[in-house]
């Protein structure tokens, strides 16, 4: 036998000897000295807050940039962020924000309240445009201004029910970064990378690889609390099981989202926190009136039908394993109380689906397939392949709508491209008809309200929904500052959506984190402890 | 032509093929392994084909937990969606054989088809066929495979055609060689010259001599279909709505099985696949080798026998 | 004289088949049903000023012939668009991926090589006994196993030993060298040994069979009959005369395996150029998809090429 090749044999095992050994003797604590490592599924899809739709990328704009408000400990008051105090005036149509100061950004460059009026004007002046994003966030504004340097002054055109709730979610964007990039009607906006991110927040983003890992180094210029760790960063894994991998070889610390399968075994070893989510997934129906095919989706019975069909609690069983309540509504329960508890999920019956399809007209043809307007009652569901629940869910919903005569099928497609599939072409939304997504809540119910209105075409819209009266709902639980008055059109709206379903809910996911036993001081919220709520949690949390 | 791509050898020595007797009892003389494989390929054939009758349980029923471990009710534990496991296997293996068998049955017709005209007619026409097949075989099979699954859709007939087309290169050479060789055969020439059209001598007297070698290169794509199907599974690619083996292991991936544990999920179906295209690669390389007339007799071992392997169609699938 | 030739001829061909693969790589993405594909310029989130600057230089508003001539300069000035997903030109990102891959392939296939011929020699060696059977058995098992399967099972396996994802600790900052040397060979580990695992089986088949080939030689007879030992004759004849096939079928997989090791890389998350195609289609980003296809065709006619090349290098016989 030629040694050569015995020798080539031998130092081809040896290399991955070494590397075994090298992976045994590594020590099993994290290796950066106090960087918090977070492992997730999802990720940020944009650093550009006018772009991004993803929830990690407003987790991150959270703890990179000011706000003026954030939620405190509880979760349920308004606590300052960039604004010390605030009053309004005026019957209520003026409101002062009193803001820090010496604050500056990440370049050195002051901080101001004028920082805050120039972002507030932008998103006014281009909401039809680039700040499509933002403009629900800043809704019968009028102007905002800065007489100095740690003033606001906010003009708002009537007396609004939510002025803190929405700065809440409005980042405070620097000036001299991005007043360059307003031309084109402000859809230069949405062009800007924003890297180097040039932000003010406890933490600074230093490192950042698209669907691979974004690293924060702790701000010691911050204006606010100063972080214990030395940093923190979100590792974005591209399956889940890889990701419970990781935690288990201790690559990471801690997990947000743990899949409910993995959730038994990693119990073992490291701390579970459960608590009632406000993420919740859906199954999404094209309710754009002007739509061309398929029309039949537009049909009252139809949908009603369709959300007979919906076995939640199998979806919750096998799904989820258990960590998920049936969602009925666009305001899931873990808001306390925004959520109309008189909406029920819709009862899963499938007898009274195939009675529903059969008295609207649609008659069962080849197949065993029901047939609307000549065609087949066969669809595809655009699946984003980052949201790991909706192919089991799918596959669960598939056999259930056989029977009532619905033939689905799945279009598995990146969360961009998913997106871009529904909204074609060029944000009219006339070629989708089907999909399954989920909706990251706040505890304020305006944003998730806004996501169906219909300023929000090419915004945040993902069902195509444009109503001229659920709108001018909208607009009064805005500008009703009386927050039980508020509460009962905030009711009001959900029993009208509940009717006309752009959305069948399916389950509200509890937020279930795994963290290292090396880690503590998180603090929990519905959307778990890297949320967009309050810049606590990663501030907080060091190593014991 | 690529030198080292070589055309495969043409058996023009070969005792002329009399009987279908005298092929399976050479292949069997020769290698009994061929016997293993064509029994493994026979079991599941049969399993699958009545998967609707032997399965113990319902395709849909979910009869436990998620991951559900294996028991005496449940020898093989459960899936992600609490399925049982030995069904899934059942069905999925019944999945994975159709889209193997339909989609050599195509690179069968193109391959065949191409090889016959190519090899009989010589000349111009030969050299335009076999400039196209060397193009194909250029290709990278599994990119083409994803985008074209990516850009028509992943359905059954779509992967269908997809590996098809792009199978049908090897089947072509090797029947092209062969055709040629036996064109020249006394027979055929006087055939020809008693006025027989072209038609009738490919089926009559060409056709016979090339149906032993289409069927082991036939048996050894199917190998290679099934591979390809439960890569694209893998990807994400294969049709969402038909359970094969590729797909029973995406799932389990998907939902984080190694990490939890739950191994009865993952190696089954990766098993069944591999004994397949095992079976199927000792199977057909067997039936080569009978047909083999060059007699290789090596000097310092008693026994003899060759395996010519699947030359451009291996590797490059990964 | 005739060697020249010969190169030269071989040379022609794989140039002429670059032109049709570049040729049909065209037709695929453009003519292929629905204006999505064809209209690269359409990057998302890009300024109209680059969506302008890229319609003028692929012409995507001429004719298809115009644009074919246009497609063909801007591929020769390696001009091949810009990624929809991250904004940057299509040949820097498909740069990165080749970079990332090669080491991970190249590792994979020297196991695979060394492994593979000294199972091959063995089996040859020691034909018609039970270690040729086990050799022979445990090669076409692992031939047969699926890519990617076999990479969880090792997953499985050396879960907690070895990094299961990824090609670098990317929380590590500023490590020592000798750090990031253990680090990137731990990471590289598992991937290169699955693909080395699925590889070899094939080489151990191919030089089993060379090797039984030429050990039926004449010649090989006579160095018996001279009295030479089998070590002897193994290493100087046979193994000799037995790299040619070996060799030109290694440098013909190799062209393969770079075309993707698209499994491998899904299941390790390797960012690579095979994990750049799979996520360019689940992105839909048809630039990237158009320029992987085509450099994935061209290295796939490159390493045909080279197989072509060495294998006239060493076959005395094509010579005269």
């Amino acid at each position: 036998m030629n040694k050569r090749w015995l020798a080539a044999l031998v130092a081809t095992g040896a290399l991955i000897a070494l590397a075994a050994f090298g992976a045994a003797a590594r020590s099993s604590g994290s290796q950066s000295g106090g960087t918090f490592r977070i492992g997730t599924s999802s990720r940020i899809d944009s650093l550009n807050p006018y772009v991004a739709f993803n929830q990690d990328a407003y987790n991150t704009f959270e703890y990179v940039y000011p706000f003026l408000i954030q939620y405190d400990k509880s979760n349920s008051r308004f606590v300052s962020d960039f604004a010390t105090s605030w009053k309004p005036s005026n019957g209520g149509k003026t409101w002062t924000f009193k803001t820090r100061a010496h604050a500056v950004w990440d370049d050195g460059k002051p901080l101001t309240a004028k920082d805050a009026a120039w972002t507030i004007n932008t998103d006014l002046k281009y909401a039809s445009g680039g700040a499509a994003n933002a403009a629900g966030l800043v809704a019968h504004i009028k102007k905002a201004s800065a007489p100095n340097a740690t003033t606001l002054v906010i003009k708002y055109s009537k007396a609004p029910g939510n002025v803190l709730g929405q700065f809440q979610q409005l980042a405070i964007l620097p000036q001299h970064v991005w007043t360059k990039f307003t031309a084109h009607k402000g859809n230069d906006l949405k062009t800007y990378s924003n890297s180097p991110l040039v932000g003010a927040g406890p933490f600074k983003l230093v490192k950042f690889k698209k669907n691979d890992i974004a690293l924060f180094q702790r701000n010691d210029s911050f204006y606010g609390e100063k972080p214990k760790a030395d940093g923190f960063g979100l590792r974005m894994f591209s399956n889940e099981d890889t990701l419970v991998a990781a935690l288990k070889a201790h690559e990471i610390d801690a997990i947000e989202s743990v899949p409910g399968t993995a959730i038994k075994t990693l119990r073992k070893s490291f701390n579970i926190r459960t608590a009632p989510g406000v993420d919740q997934t859906d199954f999404i129906i094209n309710s754009n009136t002007k739509k061309t095919s398929h029309r039949e989706l537009l049909n009252a019975k139809v949908k009603e039908a369709m959300s007979h069909a919906v076995d939640r609690k199998q979806i919750i069983k096998v799904v989820f394993l258990g960590y998920a309540k049936p969602a009925s509504t666009i305001i899931p329960p873990a808001t306390g109380a925004w959520h109309n508890p008189s909406l029920k999920p819709e009862k899963f019956d499938l007898a009274l689906a195939n009675k529903l399809l059969d008295q609207a007209g649609f008659k069962k043809g080849k197949g065993g397939i029901r047939v609307a307007g000549g065609r087949k009652m066969s669809y595809a569901v655009i699946t984003p392949t980052d949201v790991p629940s909706t192919n089991r869910t799918f596959q669960i919903l598939q056999p259930d709508f056989r029977n009532i005569g619905i033939n689905l099928t799945q279009r598995a497609l990146d969360s961009t491209a998913a997106f871009d599939a529904m909204t074609a072409p060029d944000n009219k939304y006339l070629k989708f008809d089907l999909a399954l997504w989920d909706w990251v809540g706040l505890i304020d119910p305006d944003f998730m309200l806004s996501v169906v209105t219909c300023a929000q075409y090419g915004g945040w819209s993902d069902s195509g929904y444009c109503n001229q009266r659920y709108d001018k709902m909208y607009s009064q639980q805005q500008l009703t500052p009386n927050q039980a008055k508020r509460k009962q059109v905030v009711w009001k709206m959900q029993k009208y959506l509940y009717a006309q379903k752009p959305y069948i809910w399916l389950a509200a996911q509890d937020a279930v984190w795994a963290v290292s036993k090396s880690w503590g001081g998180l603090v929990p919220s519905p959307q778990g402890p890297f949320n967009s709520i309050n810049k606590l949690s990663l501030t907080r949390v060091h190593q014991q | 032509m690529s030198v080292v791509l070589q055309e495969p050898a043409a058996l023009d020595d070969a005792v002329p093929v009399r009987s279908r007797r005298g092929i399976v009892w050479e292949t069997v003389k020769r290698r009994p392994s061929a016997l293993v494989g064509a029994g493994l390929l026979a079991l599941v054939i049969v399993g699958a084909v009545l998967a609707p009758v032997l399965a113990p349980y319902d395709l849909h029923e979910q009869v436990g937990p998620v991951f559900g471990r294996p028991s005496w009710s449940h020898p093989l534990g459960l899936d992600d969606g609490g399925i049982d496991m030995v069904t899934l296997l059942m069905w999925g293996a019944r999945i994975s054989l159709v889209v193997g068998f339909a989609a050599t049955f195509v690179s069968m017709v193109i391959g065949g088809a191409i090889g016959v005209t190519a090899g009989y007619f010589g000349g111009k026409v030969d050299t335009i066929l076999m400039r196209i097949t060397d193009y194909f075989l250029v290709i990278p099979d599994v990119p083409l495979m994803i985008i074209v699954a990516a850009i028509w859709g992943p359905s059954l007939f779509h992967i269908v055609i997809v590996i098809g087309i792009l199978l049908w290169t090897s089947t072509a050479r090797v029947i092209r060689a062969q055709v040629k060789s036996v064109r020249e055969r006394v027979y055929v020439k006087r055939a020809r010259s008693l006025g027989a059209s072209h038609m009738r001598v490919v089926l009559r007297h060409v056709l016979p001599q090339v149906a032993p070698l289409l069927i082991a290169n036939t048996v050894l794509t199917i190998a290679v279909a099934i591979f390809d199907e439960t890569a694209l599974a893998f990807l994400g690619l294969s049709d969402p709505s038909r359970i094969s083996l590729g797909k029973m292991i995406e799932n389990a991936f998907q939902r984080a099985a190694i990490s939890t544990g739950a191994w009865w999920a993952i190696v089954p179906p990766g098993v069944l696949v591999a004994v397949i295209i095992l079976a199927c690669s000792l199977l057909g390389g067997a039936i080569e080798d009978a047909l083999n007339p060059r007699l290789r007799v090596a000097h310092l071992s008693a026994r003899t026998f060759r395996l010519r392997p699947l030359v451009g169609r291996g590797p490059e699938a990964l | 004289m005739r060697g020249a030739d010969y190169i030269v001829k071989r040379i022609v061909f794989a140039l002429l088949t670059v032109f049709v693969a570049i040729t049909i790589n065209f037709a695929l993405f453009r003519l292929a049903p629905g204006s999505a594909v064809t209209n690269l310029a359409r990057v998302p989130h890009a300024t109209p000023e680059t969506r302008l600057a890229i319609k003028r230089q692929f012409g995507l508003d001429k004719s298809k012939w115009q644009q074919y001539w246009i497609y063909l300069g801007q591929l020769f000035r390696g001009n091949l668009g810009v990624s929809f997903a991250n904004s940057q030109p299509v040949s820097s990102n498909l740069r990165t991926a080749l970079i990332n891959t090669l080491p991970m392939v190249l590792i994979g296939t020297v196991f695979a090589i060394v492994l593979g011929t000294l199972t091959g020699v063995i089996a040859a060696w020691r034909r018609g006994t039970k270690t040729e059977g086990a050799s022979v058995t445990t090669a076409l098992a692992f031939y047969s196993m699926p890519t990617h399967w076999l990479g969880l099972m090792l997953v499985i396996l050396f879960a907690g030993v070895l990094p299961t994802g990824g090609m670098s600790n990317e929380f590590l900052l500023n490590p020592s060298f000798s750090t990031h040397v253990k680090d990137l060979a731990e990471h590289i580990a598992l991937p290169s040994l699955t693909l080395g695992l699925v590889l070899y089986g094939e080489y151990t088949l191919i030089v089993r069979s060379a090797m039984l080939e030429t050990l039926g030689e004449d010649y090989i007879l006579t160095a018996r009959a001279k009295g030479f030992r089998a070590g002897a004759i193994l290493r100087r004849h046979a193994l000799r005369n037995a790299m040619l096939p070996i060799a030109t079928l290694i440098a013909l997989s190799l062209g393969y395996i770079v075309a993707g090791a698209i499994l491998v890389e899904t299941v390790f998350s390797w960012p690579g150029i095979g994990r750049a195609v799979y996520d360019a289609v689940l992105q839909r980003d048809y630039p990237m998809l158009q320029g992987a296809f085509l450099l994935l065709t061209v290295s796939v006619v490159f390493f045909n090429l080279v197989a072509d090349l060495l294998y006239f290098k060493l076959d005395p016989r094509i010579t005269t």
